[in-house]
């Protein structure tokens, strides 16, 4: 045991090194109807960000519930800006939207997440990461003590949010995230997460408002949020290329309370390393798509070598076949299995899905609470009740 | 209460008023007046048991519907295996090679031979659960096939796909022996000796004995290292009977491990031609293909399948984030930085990853750059090809390479195709996860079945531990009797390739292997166990109280004042 217990911080070193593979990002914009202008700004903003740093657009989820571009309001028809100088077009020519409209639900954001999504899903809608993926989730909208309002309906929970990571990092689905979230009192918002290795931030703390940047007088609503906009500034002025050697902790301490208007928050604690080793990741490690490429080495040498190579493994394939020919003996028992597999397979697909099921909440205390606000109101109509009786 | 009854009860005290002026009326007869009249027996049980039938299906109806309706159906699971397996508790892994030794010697002297190499081989062997066992292989001649021979009582060695490798004995008279040489197409090591070096059968050790001990062990090295390093980051349950690696042999192996992909049952192949011009516009690759990648993609047909697709996209530009090639006098060619590399891909621009199929894509990248910025060359080694890991390769074909003619017209000729095929296989190869050594290729591709049925034994369960916890951490998801079905089916058949190979039949291990995965993951990517979990106590007082107040008040009450009258009338008696 000893020599085990010796052994492995070794072999976890380069683990703890943190090396990852891929990069994805998850950008949420959550609200509805033309007022709400600048969080799709936000949102196309961040889109536009990641994917000049490298992230390819089969990486990048886009969730847009409304079409900014093309609202019959829109002084700029097919067009989204962040500015009011109007320089830059979000909207551009070549943005992808994975999920659009009334397609942005709390469920479907938690389907993306844990990957519990239909079989005839395309490939560019699902997240497919796996244990050396950094993802970037970047979620925008109006929001409250715990909630996050998706589309004026519904409304995502801390806990719920806090379940989908834990499930994803049980299923080795993520090697670190930044959760960054713009809304009001966004901070209430990463509180409830307990999976390791997330790097939270956000624009506000409880009881705060997160507030705009300025407004746009001709498209007539505000454009982009403050929060946003200074990391917005940060990415696009400081980190220039894909290069750059910038750390999350330069991207923190950019934060000006003074400028946000608000004081953002940024969570440590779940990162392995806690402050320090979370700060000294470098921002591409979320916001670009960095892999250590592995250059070949020299030339390519001894080419009529492989070219013999090549023909030997094909006499050796035709001479395998054949073998394979003459003896089937070990495929019908392969063959069996795969059918053993088959019937459930066939009577899962029968059985319906049932609705979905809201739960009661463990917590005795809670369970207390609410019996007693219940009996409360009870208790009162009934002794209204009884003095009209009387 | 009938109607009829109360308006008795009012035209009561009208005909009682018309004696009031003559008479003053007393105030107990006033009390009495306003009193109802008394209840009959029989109205005032019509009464109670109207209340009770009430209550009655509110308890017996109502509220077995609600706690039936709002229940959520959770199928059992066999927790405490799922996470035995995922701790490694249950399926220790073992690799139990076989080896056959074709030796034309007389049976008694093979024997020996046999039995000190082994001797040998397990002293070097610092690896338990991977080990080499060596064994007599069947006759050569051909009518003694059907009959088996049986080997320590429960294996065959009929089936020779279960051999890992066969060792012949070849006696020569003249060259340096002991002399090996390992077969680069078949799983066959040629050992030259000279007859004397046959071990006496009274000795203990003989030179050939470890000659070939040796030679097995360096074969099987890598192998044994994979499988190690493997092992220990698969789960803690295996740390203890883990060979000790050296700290390079360990950060190359987890090199090897970020840059291969993760196993899959088909991979989907895209080969690209880009160009920042309009030439070359075509490209031969469906014949380079056939030649060149088709053998290979065969040679792994036991492990993965492929499909492929191939693109031509012209005017393909460079993202304006990487810096421009930049002419170096030195090299006379362009050059690109090493840090640029991982961004020459233009990902925002470029139309990769076609999202085809299951399988994770591969993407393989020939660039022809303009002829105003040839050659264009890695800058620190000169090289034109590069990998990156997890998700491809990239070759530039330079079409004025120093010292050649121009070979790119407006096609791509199969030959000039050849040296980037060349480089993808290679780069495929490494992306696979074949190891380097030895230099037998089946043997090295039975190597990453091991290798791979090993890894999915590990991930399907780790992914039955990760669904044991969810279960049991999330107590409000739904899960259905299909995911109890499906974990059933992974346990199943996790336990059959288990056991297949400690039998040390390797291919049978895989495939169970890819079912159990298959399975498991089924099991924890079930559609229906997403809910939205989490409800705010407030949420629930807001649903509940406008629906039952008002049916709960007049129940509650009527049932109050039936107790109260009830208890009175007792007391009364």
């Amino acid at each position: 045991m000893k020599f085990s217990s010796a052994i492995l911080p070794l072999l976890l070193a380069p683990f703890a090194a943190g090396e990852h593979t891929s990069n994805w990002a998850v950008l949420v914009s959550t609200s509805r109807f033309w007022f709400n202008y600048r969080h799709l700004a936000n949102v196309l903003s961040l889109y536009r960000t990641v994917k000049r740093l490298g992230i390819p657009d089969s990486q990048i989820i886009l969730m847009l519930p409304d079409d900014m571009a093309c609202n019959p309001r829109n002084a700029f028809p097919g067009t989204v800006y962040n500015n009011a100088d109007r320089a830059l077009d979000l909207y551009g020519d070549n943005i992808e939207v994975d999920y659009r409209g009334y397609e942005v639900t709390v469920e479907n954001f938690i389907r993306l997440m844990t990957d519990r999504v239909a079989e005839d899903m395309p490939r560019s809608k699902r997240l497919m990461t796996d244990e050396r993926s950094n993802i970037l989730v970047y979620m925008t909208g109006h929001g409250g003590n715990e909630f996050l309002k998706f589309q004026d309906a519904e409304e995502i929970s801390a806990y719920d949010l806090a379940d989908a990571f834990s499930q994803m990092w049980e299923k080795k689905r993520y090697h670190e995230i930044l959760f960054m979230i713009d809304t009001c009192q966004a901070n209430t918002m990463y509180s409830k997460f307990y999976s390791p290795n997330i790097l939270a931030t956000g624009s506000s703390e409880i009881d705060q408002s997160s507030y705009s940047h300025h407004a746009d007088n001709d498209v007539g609503v505000a454009v982009i949020d403050r929060y946003t906009y200074y990391n917005l500034e940060f990415l696009e002025t400081q980190v220039r290329d894909p290069t750059s050697k910038l750390t999350m902790g330069d991207l923190f301490d950019s934060y000006d309370e003074e400028k946000i208007h608000s004081h953002p928050g940024i969570r440590y604690d779940l990162f392995e390393g806690g402050e320090a080793v979370a700060r000294s990741r470098l921002v591409m490690d979320f916001f670009g798509n960095v892999q250590n490429v592995e250059v070949d080495k020299g030339g390519v040498g001894n080419e009529a070598q492989w070219r013999e190579e090549l023909e030997a493994i094909e006499r050796m394939i035709v001479e395998a076949k054949r073998r394979h020919n003459v003896t089937l003996n070990v495929q019908p028992q392969t063959q069996h299995v795969v059918e053993e597999g088959k019937p459930a397979q066939a009577r899962q697909s029968l059985k319906k899905e049932g609705a979905m099921r809201v739960d009661e909440e463990s917590g005795w205390s809670k369970q207390i609470v609410g019996a007693a606000t219940l009996l409360g109101c009870a208790g009162l109509w009934f002794a209204g009740s009884w003095f009209e009786s009387h | 209460m009938p109607p009829s009854e109360g308006a008795d009860a009012s035209s009561a005290p009208k005909e009682d008023a018309k004696p009031s002026p003559s008479s003053p009326p007393s105030l107990d007869a006033v009390r009495l007046r306003k009193q109802p009249p008394p209840e009959g027996r029989e109205s005032l049980w019509r009464r109670r048991s109207a209340i009770f039938s009430f209550w009655a299906v509110v308890l017996c109806l109502g509220l077995p519907v609600w706690w039936k309706t709002t229940a959520i159906y959770r199928a059992d699971l066999p927790l405490q295996d799922m996470t035995d397996w995922a701790e490694g508790k249950i399926c220790k892994p073992v690799f139990p090679l076989r080896i056959a030794v074709e030796a034309p010697l007389p049976p008694q002297d093979a024997h020996h031979l046999l039995r000190t190499t082994q001797h040998a081989l397990d002293d070097l062997n610092e690896f338990s659960a991977h080990h080499l066992r060596l064994m007599l292989a069947d006759p050569p001649a051909p009518a003694n096939a059907s009959q088996q021979v049986v080997v320590d009582g429960t294996r065959n060695t009929s089936d020779d796909e279960d051999i890992a490798l066969s060792i012949r004995l070849i006696p020569v008279e003249t060259g340096a022996t002991p002399r090996s040489h390992l077969q680069p197409y078949s799983p066959t090591l040629d050992v030259y000796y000279t007859p004397n070096q046959i071990p006496p059968p009274s000795s203990t050790g003989s030179p050939l004995a470890t000659f070939i001990a040796h030679e097995l062990h360096k074969i099987f090295a890598e192998e044994q290292a994979q499988l190690a390093y493997l092992l220990s980051t698969a789960s803690g349950g295996h740390s203890s009977k883990m060979k000790s690696l050296s700290p390079e042999t360990s950060a190359e192996l987890q090199r090897q491990s970020t840059r291969a992909l993760k196993y899959a049952p088909t991979y989907h192949l895209t080969f690209s031609l880009f160009t920042p011009t309009s030439t070359p516009s075509a490209w031969d690759i469906e014949s380079a293909l056939r030649q060149y990648v088709a053998p290979l993609l065969d040679s792994f047909s036991a492990i993965s399948n492929f499909t492929v697709d191939t693109q031509v996209q012209l005017y393909a530009t460079f993202s304006p984030s990487i810096r421009q090639p930049e002419y170096d006098e030195a090299l006379k060619a362009w050059t690109l930085r090493k840090e640029d590399l991982s961004g020459f891909i233009n990902a925002a621009e470029w139309p990769l990853s076609p999202s085809i199929g299951k399988g994770p894509t591969v993407n393989f990248v020939l660039y022809v750059p303009d002829k105003t910025q040839s050659p264009l060359l890695v800058k620190e080694s000169g090289a034109n090809s590069w990998l990156i890991p997890q998700w491809g390769g990239v070759a530039i074909l330079n079409p004025t390479a120093p010292g050649k003619d121009a070979i790119v017209s407006a096609s791509l000729t199969k030959e000039a195709l050849g040296p980037a095929m060349h480089t993808f296989s290679n780069q495929l190869i490494s992306l696979l996860g074949l190891p380097q050594m030895p230099s037998s290729l089946p043997l090295r591709i039975s190597t990453l079945a091991r290798v791979r049925a090993a890894s999915l034994i590990f991930s399907a369960s780790s992914t039955l531990g990760a669904l044991a916890q969810v279960y049991q951490k999330l107590p409000s998801i739904p899960v259905p009797d299909s995911v109890a079905k499906s974990v059933d089916l992974a346990l199943a058949h996790l336990q059959l390739a288990c056991d297949r190979l400690r039998e040390g039949r390797f291919q049978g291990a895989l495939e169970l292997a890819r079912i159990a995965e298959g399975e498991a993951e089924k099991a924890f990517f079930e559609r229906s166990m997403v809910g939205q979990v989490y409800f705010p106590d407030e949420h629930k007082v807001a649903v509940y109280l406008p629906l039952l107040g008002p049916v709960a008040v007049p129940l509650v009450m009527a049932a109050l004042k039936e107790l109260k009258s009830g208890l009175s009338a007792l007391r009364g008696r």
